[in-house]
């Protein structure tokens, strides 16, 4: 009897060393940030999900995540901590161009797969060249966003004519942010409307007086008035172009996030704004119901960005694509098996909470480029809707946008 | 009321560069007018503190963020307008500055004046950090609709709320005038400020003027704070530039000259609007800003050197 408990219990021992082990995989996020903050939340609900319904391949899954705190030495430390102390299979996370930047030496050395949520900036993919195809890049870049909201206005013209666009006046905020997206979009856009700009002092950089800005477009009349800035822009620009009567017939807004119950200001009604998610998808797509559901049964809080969307998509074509590498997935010494993993990576169609199905084909550099396209959205009784793509559109826009 | 006749000619001088501006582009008056005022409120109470307990309070800005945070939530919480939150939040921040004082400023009055600095930048620290701990990074701002509150002249439409600010700081600089003039106390603080071993050996109470100070300090800075709440987005980082700014327009003006804050804050607003309104040259506003400041110091200086 003691005979065969010992035989069963070293059968189970290493049973459990050969299958048991877990997958790790290792997310940096800037956590004091809200982008941060929801995006780990939401990878790890994902991450439970899986667990919950028998994990991959008999394994669970385990997160680690580190804080980046938007710095790129505080990133890089992170990965290295990450490979070397948590010993992680994969790596995952990110938002900030500039800590995915400076990642990228460390990436290279360690040859992770990486399943990366950020870094718009095509500097990156620069940095990581041709050849890194462990590299995989769900965020769209800043060319391949500007070229989809080109070709979003132009799609919105066609289809409803009453909507005027032909004149566009960015108003920027005067950081690297603001002026590489006055760059692009005048390249972008010059072409084809008649283009002006100018720039202002963030709020969040100290600054909050938009009304030179307001003025100089006022007296442009553009159709589109698009200002790139940050949250801490978006209502006081509002408030302040009310104040001098100025109302665009487009008030576009490109923050990456937008203050906390911004949708519950009357101000806000109406105003377009550029996004890869909303929750008024929920209404057309059943992964984004099921995900927002269980985002805020298990936080108590709306997902306020589309990072939590997006990072919580990241862990399932991860897990998607170890899934279908199956065996081959690790090797015998329990290492990845990165060429089985890229390769099943590479053939993922998943259809994701941001509304689209997700693929990877190359971009100007990198080969795995996933989501392209940003969205355009508007605004409408407190809630974003999705007015272009149309295959995914919510509300029919409203136009023109007006004061109450 | 005589006039200084040594002050005649900046007048005019003023006078002048106003009608200039006002010709070239009248908003640009109004907004550099409005500016100045928001400029002038806060720095305000840091130039009281420096003036009477020379203290450099590098966590000035942070302070004013405590306080708009503490509006925001005590608004929100109760439903309250912020102008109406704004009397318990008076309240947080007195207790709020005594206890900043007793448990740290109080001990290092004596210390090095780099001391005195890196521990103010210790406090403007934690406060940031508190604050995001407690609220996350993301913004918050609440909707008013009296802030978008407007007058039209002919096609020239403007907001016309940001002058609050100019109010509020010249109801401060007469009260605090009247006060430190006309109040036992203030005399007290007057003489303290200008000499503290004198003021102590005639009897003063050293102490309670420099805790009394600091708080009331932290308390005008904490009705700045819910007022700027009103028409600025909130985050911790917020208030930092403003340290800045003050610090040195405070300088500019003459350590512990309060008027002098309210003039220096003209030049400087008018000026950041000017350049603001010249289109593509909005990067340079903080430039011209650093530049008149470093032209005012080094005049002054100059002079000096030569009396």
């Amino acid at each position: 009897m003691k005979k065969t408990l010992a035989v069963a219990t070293l059968f189970a021992i290493l049973t459990a060393a050969a299958f048991g082990q877990t997958i790790k995989i290792g997310g940096t996020w800037p956590l004091a940030d809200v982008t941060g903050e929801q995006g780990s939340k939401a990878a790890q609900l994902a991450v439970e999900e899986i667990n919950k319904a028998g994990g991959i391949n008999g394994r669970q899954l385990q997160l680690f995540i580190m804080d980046d705190e938007l710095k790129a030495d505080k990133g890089v430390a992170a990965i290295e901590k990450l490979v070397t102390v948590d010993k992680v299979d994969f790596l995952m996370g990110g938002m900030g161009s500039g800590v995915a930047l400076a990642q990228v030496p460390t990436m290279k050395k360690y040859q992770k797969i990486v399943m990366s949520t950020g870094a718009a900036s095509n500097l990156v993919e620069k940095a990581l060249g041709a050849d890194a195809t462990w590299y995989f890049h769900l965020h769209p870049w800043d060319y391949t966003q500007g070229a989809s909201y080109l070709e979003g206005w132009t799609a919105i013209a066609k289809k409803y004519p009453a909507m005027k666009i032909g004149k566009m006046f960015l108003a920027y905020e005067e950081g690297a942010f603001g002026k590489s997206s006055y760059d692009a979009s005048k390249t972008m856009f010059a072409g084809n409307f008649k283009f002006d700009g100018a720039s202002f002092k963030s709020a969040a950089m100290g600054g909050g007086d938009y009304t030179a800005v307001l003025e100089a477009a006022k007296e442009f009349r553009p159709d589109i008035f698009l200002w790139a800035g940050y949250d801490a822009d978006a209502l006081p620009i509002l408030e302040q172009a009310k104040a001098m009567k100025y109302a665009p017939p487009l008030f576009v807004g490109a923050p990456p996030g937008w203050p906390k119950d911004f949708g519950k200001s009357p101000l806000a009604n109406n105003v377009t704004l550029y996004g890869m998610w909303a929750a008024s998808i929920n209404d057309i797509n059943p992964v984004s119901a099921k995900f927002y559901d269980a985002f805020i049964a298990k936080y108590k809080a709306e997902p306020a960005t589309y990072f939590a969307p997006l990072s919580y998509s990241a862990v399932y074509v991860l897990a998607d694509g170890i899934k279908r590498a199956g065996k081959d997935a690790f090797n015998k010494d329990g290492s990845v098996n990165n060429e089985a993993v890229i390769k099943a990576l590479e053939e993922t169609k998943y259809l994701s909470a941001l509304g689209e199905t997700i693929t990877f084909t190359p971009s100007q550099v990198i080969k795995h480029q996933g989501i392209r396209n940003q969205k355009i959205l508007q605004w409408q009784n407190g809630r974003q809707e999705v007015i272009w793509p149309f295959e995914v559109q919510t509300k029919a826009p409203v136009y023109p946008f007006a004061w109450k | 009321m005589r006039l200084n006749r040594k002050v005649i000619p900046w007048i005019v001088i003023g006078v002048a560069a106003a009608a200039a501006i006002a010709a070239w582009k009248p908003t640009a008056l109004i907004y550099g007018v409005q500016r100045a005022g928001l400029y002038a409120a806060i720095a305000i109470p840091m130039a009281l503190v420096l003036g009477i307990v020379h203290i450099v309070n590098l966590s000035h800005g942070e302070t004013l963020m405590v306080a708009a945070y503490a509006t925001y939530t005590i608004a929100q919480a109760l439903g309250l307008d912020p102008w109406l939150a704004l009397v318990p939040v008076m309240a947080v921040m007195a207790i709020l500055g005594y206890l900043i004082f007793q448990l740290t400023i109080k001990h290092t009055l004596k210390a090095p004046e780099l001391n005195q600095l890196i521990l103010t930048f210790g406090i403007a620290i934690t406060l940031t950090q508190l604050v995001t701990l407690l609220y996350t990074t993301q913004t918050r701002k609440m909707h008013l609709s009296y802030v978008s509150a407007s007058l039209s002249i002919g096609e020239t439409s403007f907001g016309v709320y940001d002058f609050v600010f100019v109010a509020m700081a010249i109801a401060m600089a007469v009260a605090l005038n009247v006060f430190l003039t006309k109040t036992r106390f203030g005399k007290a603080a007057v003489a303290v400020g200008q000499n503290p071993r004198g003021a102590a050996i005639v009897g003063i109470d050293v102490q309670k003027v420099y805790v009394v100070i600091f708080t009331l300090s932290v308390i005008l800075t904490g009705i700045m704070g819910s007022l700027f709440m009103t028409r600025q987005s909130i985050f911790p980082s917020v208030g930092g530039p403003y340290t800045m700014k003050c610090f040195s327009l405070v300088a500019m003006a003459g350590i512990g000259n309060i008027s002098g804050i309210l003039y220096g804050s003209l030049v400087l607003g008018l000026a950041e609007a000017v350049i603001n309104g010249i289109k593509g040259m909005s990067g340079w506003s903080n430039i011209v800003f650093f530049l008149l400041i470093i032209g005012v110091i080094g005049v002054r200086a100059f002079k000096e050197r030569k009396i």
